[in-house]
């Protein structure tokens, strides 16, 4: 059956391509957007920007599509998990930094935003909670089995987390820079805390679990020889050592500029 | 971090956790308002040798299914979420046997049900035997009659969905339709186990 969201199905799964129109428009009219904003406000492409905004688009499309997204929607829970990554970790920083400043300050203009700050040390715990308090909702076995049933609702469950990963990425990527943390040590403090301490409970418990907690993927139809048991054990642990690679690797880039700006200054001096 | 803002994170976890977990006490599938006796019929094996279901099952906790290989959805997952549990509870796997009734005996050859049992877990005996004979097993167990449903070579058989559970006394106390959980079985296999005539 086609349907314009991913969305949990009783038939089991078949690894033939399926269109989800919804995503598809969900991921060209952003696209769109992009490149029409670029020409109607005469401003010349940055290749570097429209790269990275191409490569955000397609981590959502990946995120939300064919096959990730209905493995995700009533599958695997492991590929729920994936899709979380996708969007929270990939999508959303890479659609951040392909956004221009002008773009910015207009998208935050027009949402009322502009006065959105992550400089003080408030906003920023204020934000980690806000993204961690997301993370327990959206990841509660009562809310994946609520939404995970309707495309309306999964649609929801998807917005929501791309949501999150831009409220986890403004402090430190927002392309209007005076809206960013200065500190680069507060960066990397604030992205290690954000999402690894928190993330551990769930992440545990999925691991741990005697039985599987999604009633959704456990009496999904199985793929292959995976068990219930199995899959969430993956799930668990994609969600503790998926975020490892790019929360550390963007740890250590904001770390080793910050190492060569002071040794430059110092060497000014 | 805000103390309240702390308790709300950690109650939300919490909400995880709350949800789901083996319980333990009563039964928790459909049970009988009465015990029922286990029902008689004699099939056959996948080794070509009759099959007395109650006599083959005497003393054991026994599950009894009516399903077939080709079923998309609810067979496999039964037999997946009983294989799981017996995975984490080897003792009450031994203690117990799982039947597995074929209502498709055209296709449903003993080698194409013992590669399919093997896929859950070689212990499960499979049974088939004529129409008329399968017919008679699933009236004996008071189910209704599976019926072969149009659609080709890949036709779907409507059949019963529940599981039927008996304890070693040879009652049966509790039947568990399709959407029965993993803590559900956890839950009633040890309590099953334990009703024995002793």
């Amino acid at each position: 059956m086609i349907t314009w969201w991913c969305v949990s199905q009783e038939e089991p799964w078949t690894w033939s391509w399926t269109p989800y129109p919804g995503v598809w428009i969900a991921s060209l009219v952003p696209l769109f957007a992009y490149l029409a904003a670029h020409r109607r406000a005469g401003r010349p492409f940055e290749s570097k920007r429209v790269w990275a905004f191409v490569a955000g688009v397609v981590a959502f499309w990946a995120a939300s599509g064919w096959p990730i997204g209905p493995l995700g929607a009533g599958y695997l829970a492991s590929a729920h998990m994936l899709q979380f990554l996708l969007y929270t970790l990939v999508a959303a920083p890479l659609l951040l930094i392909g956004t221009p400043r002008w773009m910015g300050e207009r998208i935050f203009a027009r949402m009322r935003l502009s006065k959105l700050s992550f400089k003080r040390g408030k906003s920023l715990v204020a934000a980690a909670a806000v993204y961690n308090v997301g993370l327990l909702l959206s990841h509660a076995p009562i809310t994946v089995e609520a939404l995970r049933g309707y495309q309306l609702g999964s649609f929801f469950m998807d917005m929501v987390w791309m949501l999150m990963g831009f409220l986890l990425w403004l402090p430190v990527l927002s392309p209007v820079t005076e809206m960013r943390t200065e500190a680069p040590l507060g960066k990397v403090a604030y992205l290690l805390a954000t999402t690894m301490l928190v993330a551990i409970i769930p992440a545990s418990y999925l691991t741990f679990s005697e039985v599987p907690i999604y009633s959704i993927y456990e009496l999904a139809p199985r793929i292959g020889s995976i068990t219930a048991g199995q899959d969430q054990q993956m799930a668990g642990l994609i969600m503790k050592i998926g975020t490892v690679p790019i929360i550390w690797g963007t740890a250590a880039v904001i770390w080793f500029r910050w190492a060569s700006e002071e040794a430059r200054a110092d060497s000014r001096r | 971090m805000p103390r309240r803002l702390l308790l709300v994170i950690v109650a939300l976890s919490l909400v995880g956790g709350a949800c789901s977990g083996p319980t333990s006490g009563e039964l928790t599938g459909i049970v009988y308002d009465e015990p029922v006796a286990k029902p008689s019929f004699t099939l056959t094996d996948l080794d070509g040798e009759p099959y007395d279901f109650v006599a083959e099952t005497d003393g054991k906790l026994t599950l009894l299914f009516f399903g077939y290989t080709s079923c998309p959805d609810i067979c496999p997952v039964h037999l997946a979420q009983i294989a799981e549990v017996f995975d984490q509870q080897p003792r009450i796997a031994r203690e117990a046997e799982v039947v597995f009734v074929t209502v498709d005996p055209e296709r449903d050859t003993p080698d194409v049900m013992r590669a399919w049992l093997d896929r859950f877990d070689s212990r499960f005996v499979g049974l088939t035997g004529t129409v008329e004979e399968l017919d008679a097993a699933q009236e004996a167990a008071g189910l209704a009659l599976a019926i072969r449903e149009d659609g080709g070579e890949d036709y779907l058989v409507g059949h019963a969905s529940q599981v039927l559970a008996f304890a070693p006394d040879g009652l049966g106390y509790s039947v568990y339709p399709f959407g029965t959980l993993q803590s559900d079985w956890l839950n009633d296999l040890p309590i099953l186990v334990g009703l024995t005539t002793s």
